[in-house]
């Protein structure tokens, strides 16, 4: 009876050590930020900056901060394999390498978006703001080396 | 006659509305021009706990004039309000009495190799190392919308060496 008391009490502390460590994620405060750029836009007016963070796990993050754009249909975030992007409507009818970070979630504010893991960043050099139904750029981020 | 001419009438507009509404639907969805008023604003939280490191501010890429300058200046500001400008991946040429001051970047001046007039600036102390990262504290209350770039100056030549544009991060 004694025994099984005891039993309870190591389980409960054990629960309770666990349950009070910081979760995982506290640990990631200092991300290193591994590349920065400014957005420049012509078709539409795109302002902000593009900066790609590096968690402590390894996952790439690409957050736009101040970031302003027209609205539009089918807006994504790509980052292709160039230097820069022309302020050019139909810059990618070439097949410039992109890879594809997901719909724009607003044409306004701070927002993140995960990069595919394997991405070779020396390669993929430029964020670009990008309307898939009229192959148009909104906007242009070359990014540099923080 | 007068029946004909209603009925072609009528059919005709019938057949502009069969053919005409699926023609304003499909360039409203193609087009979507109510989105050239309306705004999507979003607000994230940065990707990782806000912690006690300094956060960048301002940032920049140096471009060399008088001398070939590379690297990154940025300013931080420190958990307890103390802003300070750090040179990364930073390489300038070597030189006499060499200066790290904030100025402003549409300053006339600059725009020279050797200045003639006076910089309005900001004086942050002799340059430490001409390779390396390396850091500057600022004096208290700086104005950074005002004094918006990182000047290497050679005080001895009037030569300026190299410019970082600081731009908000």
């Amino acid at each position: 009876m004694d025994c099984k008391i005891r039993t309870v009490l190591a389980i409960a502390a054990l629960a309770f050590t666990f349950g009070m460590q910081p979760p995982a994620h506290a640990q990631d405060s200092n991300a290193k930020t591994l590349e920065t750029g400014t957005f420049h836009g012509k078709v539409h007016t795109t302002s902000g900056r593009a900066t790609i963070y590096q968690e402590k796990d390894g996952r790439l993050i690409l957050r736009l901060t101040n970031f302003k754009t027209s609205n539009g249909p089918d807006v994504h975030v790509i980052l292709i394999a160039a230097a820069d992007a022309d302020d050019d409507a139909n810059f990618l009818k070439s097949n410039t390498e992109r890879v594809e970070l997901g719909k724009l979630k607003g044409n306004e504010g701070d927002q993140n978006y995960a990069i595919p893991s394997g991405t070779d960043l020396s390669k993929f050099q430029t964020v670009s703001i990008y309307c898939e139904r009229f192959n148009a750029n909104f906007g242009a981020a070359p990014l540099e080396k923080f | 006659m007068d029946s004909h001419i209603r009925f072609w009438f009528s059919r005709r507009k019938w057949v502009l509305v069969a053919v005409g509404l699926p023609v304003l639907i499909g360039a409203w969805w193609a087009f979507r021009p109510e989105k050239l008023w309306i705004n999507q604003k979003v607000n994230e939280p940065a990707p990782f706990a806000s912690s006690t490191d300094p956060q960048p501010l301002y940032t920049g890429r140096l471009e060399g004039k008088a001398h070939q300058t590379s690297g990154r200046a940025t300013i931080y500001k420190t958990a307890d309000g103390k802003e300070y400008l750090r040179l990364t991946d930073f390489s300038t040429s070597n030189g006499p009495d060499v200066h790290v001051l904030l100025a402003r970047s549409d300053d006339e001046n600059l725009k020279q190799e050797i200045v003639k007039g006076q910089v309005d600036r900001v004086e942050l102390g002799l340059l430490k190392g001409n390779q390396g990262d390396q850091n500057y504290d600022l004096p208290a209350s700086v104005d950074l919308q005002k004094y918006d770039a990182a000047v290497i100056y050679c005080e001895r030549f009037h030569a300026v060496f190299g410019v970082a544009r600081l731009e908000q991060f």
